[in-house]
């Protein structure tokens, strides 16, 4: 029987990292028997809408952890094998969700820099001869609360634009001969792919 | 000093005034923000447990609160964390009064402080 067939051949497939992969050589597999093997066939035999297996296959969609086990039952892939397709594909869900939250904050950080002035006017402030290490103080000057200073504050040094050496020696990192709003903006807009980097 | 201990803990909070109000209310917890930061400064009352503090936090970010570790050395805290796969934050910082901090990230991405005091004894 051709599905016997089939199966044999299948067994003979080596463990690849992820089962999308798995399946694009079983579909594969399938075409170097019959080459008129359909995509449409393929899903039916899974059980999957077309579209959707489609999707997968092109990296479009991951593969719904909790099919991994039944596709690979339909597909007679051993059960140990399918157990670590699945504890590949739960360890890639994790790490694509901790990723995206980091980029999130890296954005949101980014965007206050480009879109608060009060980070330009502390940068300002420390270089100026007047300057005094004291959140009060630059809130005054700035007209913003001690709060807003203080989160600005926390953000520059986050991001490596101030340096606090000692009490009384703050350093700004722009490195900027002039800190205008255009020239800021484009510094911070510069350093994006450097600072990007370092969230990796 | 002997050990690492635990100093001082401190809220992260999107509304640190509401976060003030709240525990005063509850705990008789004094806040007091009269320092150069504008840090609200929390005093237990007690000489039990440890002191702790009020930050602002980003609207972004959640509230949270952090442990402050007093440390001997903070390069040398930081340094170490890095080798045991922390990441830094907020890199060593001397505070108007001369105390020294540094914020990290433990392995699992929890954040923490080091802290010396900046004053003698």
């Amino acid at each position: 029987m051709k599905s016997l067939e089939h199966t044999r051949g299948l067994r003979k497939l080596t463990l690849t990292l992820t089962f999308r992969e798995r399946l694009m050589q079983e579909l594969e597999a399938r075409r170097a028997v019959n080459r008129r093997y359909s995509l449409r066939a393929f899903a039916a035999m899974l059980g999957v809408d077309h579209a959707t297996l489609s999707q997968i296959l092109r990296s479009k969609r991951s593969v719904p952890l909790e099919r991994i086990v039944p596709w690979a039952r339909q597909l007679k892939v051993p059960p140990e094998e399918a157990a670590v397709y699945a504890a590949v594909g739960r360890v890639m869900e994790e790490q694509a969700w901790a990723r995206e939250e980091q980029l999130r904050h890296w954005a949101a950080e980014t965007l206050a820099l480009l879109t608060q002035p009060v980070h330009r006017d502390i940068l300002l402030l420390v270089r100026s001869p007047a300057f005094r290490a004291d959140s009060r103080w630059l809130a005054e000057k700035i007209g913003v609360g001690v709060d807003d200073v203080n989160i600005a504050l926390s953000r520059l040094l986050r991001l490596g634009l101030l340096e606090v050496k000692s009490a009384n020696e703050w350093v700004e990192r722009t490195g900027l001969r002039e800190i205008t709003a255009r020239s800021f903006r484009r510094y911070v807009t510069e350093r994006i792919p450097s600072t990007l980097e370092e969230t990796r | 000093m002997m050990g690492n201990p635990v100093t001082h803990f401190q809220i992260l909070s999107k509304r640190p005034d509401d976060s003030a109000a709240f525990y005063s209310a509850l705990f008789d917890w004094r806040i007091n923000a009269d320092n150069a930061m504008g840090y609200r400064r929390i005093e237990t009352g007690s000489g039990e447990g440890i002191q702790g503090g009020i930050w602002p936090a980003p609207a972004q970010a959640p509230n949270f609160v952090q442990l402050f570790v007093s440390v001997a050395d903070v390069n040398a805290a930081v340094e170490k964390a890095q080798r045991l796969g922390g990441r830094v934050l907020i890199p060593p910082t001397v505070l108007p009064e001369g105390d020294e901090m540094a914020v990290l990230h433990d392995p699992q991405g929890m954040s923490f402080a080091v802290w010396r005091n900046g004053k003698p004894g």
